[in-house]
């Protein structure tokens, strides 16, 4: 029996190469910098200020999530990012609220948290019970367009062996409850947890995958692309494969260099299509996976094709090098260097958190700097 | 008789500490049993018990009773000034200037509409500014509590809190310069007139810097431990609110000052935040169960019509005062209802001024308290309730 037409499986093509970002926020008070719950109000304020991207409420009333529109280009992304930041800083400061960057909240507890009020929210809640607070976590989600469904699956697999650079770049979630937890991004546990996280099938055309998807929505198991978890999917509302394992960084200058990395290592993929579609990726992809959270660019890395075993440090810089070219032609030379810099001196947000906190000795500190480091100039206004 | 001399005598004295523990004791079982059966806040319970055992029911607790009492309830009331105070964000008011506006409006437009109103019911200028004064004051002690309580958290919260913090202080200004008047009436001379408020004014206010200073240098050289911070400034508070009793200062403006210069002196954020809150709450129940006592029902009888008249104005003025800037403040619509009915309850500390202006002027006191004692009786009932309202209808209560 055919399933019914889904028009939500219906891939809409975009423009190969584009750009967009998602980032979720933390929103704090300023007395001790704990989690606040003004997103209410803070999205009533925003609504009524002009500002550019979109402005969004998230699974608990702690959190908001930014969405710039679609660049072609790392400076008007990044320029885009700077202007939601400074409009949504002064709605919050006109608030007295802060606004922070990082994968994790140092020292909320996660029962304290109160889901935002909308349907879908509460229905997470009683699917996932403890899990739905948990989830106060802070991601920031890349989209880079493709022209087709089948090209999506592609790129999707492509980058899987790349999945670990992300967590390591991107790393900001070192303390979690009150508590270093000894990783660089403790947030990706949190996301495990659900049972629909995880990779793509290996499935190879978009066809597949709605084969694939439809038989999932036949067992009951999911209702729309929306509740699978996964590390990288393919999105075909939006005509993008959603790379979604990075930790939301401290600055949006980080995340807008960290789209930038994903822009050119996708024009390369597209262009060279090097790597076959393999099972071996997904053998080594957890290990790695675990590697990059526990010790960010000085984890372990094994490469599934040369079955070499080498630093993720290394990987990083060897396809930094391997992507100059194809920087140059997308004008990402720069961000792309500055992430070489931090890489090879093996600096991450997570790095520069711990050290706040052994300059500072309170958690409330790192969190009242991390509100500083993302919200900038705006606070001082 | 020699060999039973180890046996107390009878009757027994009052003793401060049974007195303490019976009042806290009782207060917390009536404010639990009134939430559980009523689904009221816990405050309402306390006040009704020392209602019922106060002047106005058994009249066990009398006004002697209360005196052992007295440096417990001088604690509590340090302990929610602190609080309060720190609260209060210079920032902030600098960063959303019309919160500032809003916080003036209320004070001012409250006092000119009970003004109005008492000077419309023929009561003579010096007892409707005094008692128009005294009304612009929200009750700290009240917000404060219903707010943790309800752990509510959010914007009417914390503006609720910061207006009260503003008109408690020009609440206390106005009726500080109004002291001077009612010494003119009294035939004091213009050096007392002038003296008087000023030494209250600004002796209290330094003391509140000084405290702030001593308390963030001591910060400083204990370094970051949550522990000793509690300690630090819970011995501060204590301190300050003996300094200021012993110096004839405002235990209000010198605990107020603390607690707001402490945050806001703190540039380089050497202290860590304490929640003081959760060693007061012992302190509270006691302090509410006696301004429960203190109430006399019968002042309902007598200044209830005028009372009710008083509020209303009362209302009316920070309604307005709030409303004209909810807006360009930047809260959402429909939350400065909820803020203005947060602000309705009436501090007890009108009960304190009533009642210190009473000893330095007897007589006066007495003409005062129809007025605002029968206000307050109805406000201590019905502001916890109002303010319970505001913020579960403002949706920053914490119960799911």
């Amino acid at each position: 029996m055919p399933a019914k037409w889904n028009p939500e499986l219906e891939f809409k093509p975009s423009r190969e190469l584009s750009i967009g970002v998602e980032l979720e926020l933390q929103i704090l008070n300023s007395r001790d910098y704990n989690l606040a719950r003004d997103a209410g109000d803070l999205l009533a304020l925003l609504e009524r200020t002009p500002h550019p991207g979109a402005v969004k409420p998230e699974i608990t009333e702690s959190m908001i999530e930014v969405n710039t529109s679609v660049h072609m280009k790392f400076a008007t992304l990044r320029a885009e990012l700077l202007e939601i930041r400074d409009a949504v800083s002064k709605a919050a400061a006109q608030l007295n609220l802060r606004i922070a960057g990082g994968g994790s909240h140092p020292f909320h507890k996660w029962s304290d948290r109160r889901i935002y009020p909308t349907e879908r929210f509460k229905h997470l809640l009683s699917v996932y019970g403890y899990l739905a607070k948990q989830f106060t976590v802070f991601g920031q989600h890349i989209h880079v367009g493709v022209p087709d469904g089948d090209t999506a699956i592609h790129l999707t697999h492509a980058l899987s062996r790349y999945i670990p650079h992300f967590i390591a770049l991107s790393a900001s979630s070192p303390f979690q409850q009150g508590t270093d937890t000894d990783f660089q991004s403790s947030r990706l546990n949190t996301v495990s947890a659900f049972p629909l996280s995880g990779t793509l099938p290996l499935v190879h055309t978009w066809s597949e995958f709605v084969a694939y998807f439809e038989k999932m929505q036949r067992f009951g198991i999911v209702e729309s692309m929306k509740d699978f978890y996964w590390d990288t999917r393919p999105k075909p509302e939006f005509g993008t494969v959603e790379i979604r394992v990075l930790d939301t960084p401290l600055t949006v200058e980080r995340a807008a260099q960290l789209a930038a990395y994903a822009q050119t290592l996708a024009h390369y993929l597209l262009m060279q299509q090097p790597l076959p579609t393999s099972d071996d990726v997904y053998l080594v992809y957890k290990y790695n996976r675990f590697q990059a959270c526990r010790y960010g660019v000085g984890g372990a890395y094994i490469d599934a094709q040369t079955q070499q075993r080498g630093t993720l440090q290394r990987d990083i810089l060897d396809t930094l090098e391997l992507l100059r070219p194809y920087a140059r032609t997308l004008d990402t030379e720069a961000p792309l260097s500055a992430l070489r810099a931090e890489a090879e001196a093996s600096k991450s947000d997570a790095a520069w958190l711990r050290e706040a906190y052994q300059k500072l000795g309170s958690l409330n500190d790192v969190a009242r700097r991390q509100s500083e480091q993302w919200m900038g100039s705006p606070l001082n206004a | 008789m020699t060999e039973v001399q180890f046996l107390p005598q009878f009757p027994l004295t009052a003793n401060p500490l049974a007195l303490f523990g019976g009042m806290l004791l009782s207060g917390a079982l009536t404010g639990e049993l009134v939430r559980r059966v009523l689904n009221l806040p816990r405050i309402t319970g306390y006040v009704l018990i020392g209602l019922t055992l106060g002047a106005s029911g058994l009249d066990v607790l009398d006004a002697r009773m209360l005196g052992y009492t007295r440096v417990f309830l001088d604690i509590g009331l340090g302990l929610v000034l602190f609080e309060l105070g720190r609260r209060i964000n210079f920032a902030w008011l600098l960063r959303d200037r019309w919160l500032a506006a809003m916080s003036l409006a209320e004070s001012m437009l409250s006092f000119a509409c009970m003004f109005g109103a008492l000077r419309w019911l023929d009561v003579e200028p010096l007892y409707a500014a005094i008692a128009a004064a005294i009304g612009v004051s929200s009750s700290p002690a009240i917000v404060l509590l219903v707010a943790r309580e309800l752990r509510a958290e959010g914007q009417v919260t914390e503006r609720a809190l910061n207006l009260v913090a503003i008109n408690s202080v020009v609440a206390f200004v106005l009726t500080t310069m109004l002291l001077s008047w009612i010494h003119r009436e009294y035939q004091a001379g213009w050096f007392v007139i002038l003296l008087h408020p000023l030494y209250i004014l600004a002796g209290s206010c330094f003391l509140g810097l000084a405290a702030s200073w001593l308390a963030l240098k001591l910060a400083g050289w204990l370094g970051k431990r949550i522990e000793l911070h509690a300690a630090l400034l819970l011995g501060i508070v204590v301190l300050l609110v003996g300094a200021a009793e012993a110096l004839k200062l405002s235990i209000l403006l010198s605990l107020l000052t603390f607690g707001v210069l402490i945050g806001n002196m703190d540039r380089e954020h050497k202290l860590m935040p304490v929640d003081v809150g959760r060693f007061s709450q012992i302190f509270f129940v006691v302090l509410f169960v006696a301004s429960g006592a203190l109430l006399h029902i019968g002042d309902l009888v007598a200044g209830g019509a005028v009372a009710a008249v008083y509020i209303a104005a009362r209302f009316v003025g920070k309604s307005i005062g709030v409303l004209c800037f909810a807006h360009l403040s930047g809260i959402r619509a429909g939350s400065g209802g909820l803020l203005s009915i947060a602000l309705l309850p009436m501090s007890g500390i009108a009960l304190a001024i009533a009642q210190s202006t009473g000893t330095s002027y007897p007589g006066f006191s007495a003409k005062l308290s129809v007025i605002v004692l029968a206000a307050t009786l109805i406000l201590e009932l019905i502001g916890p309730l109002a303010v319970q309202f505001a913020l579960r209808r403002a949706g920053e209560a914490r119960e799911e």
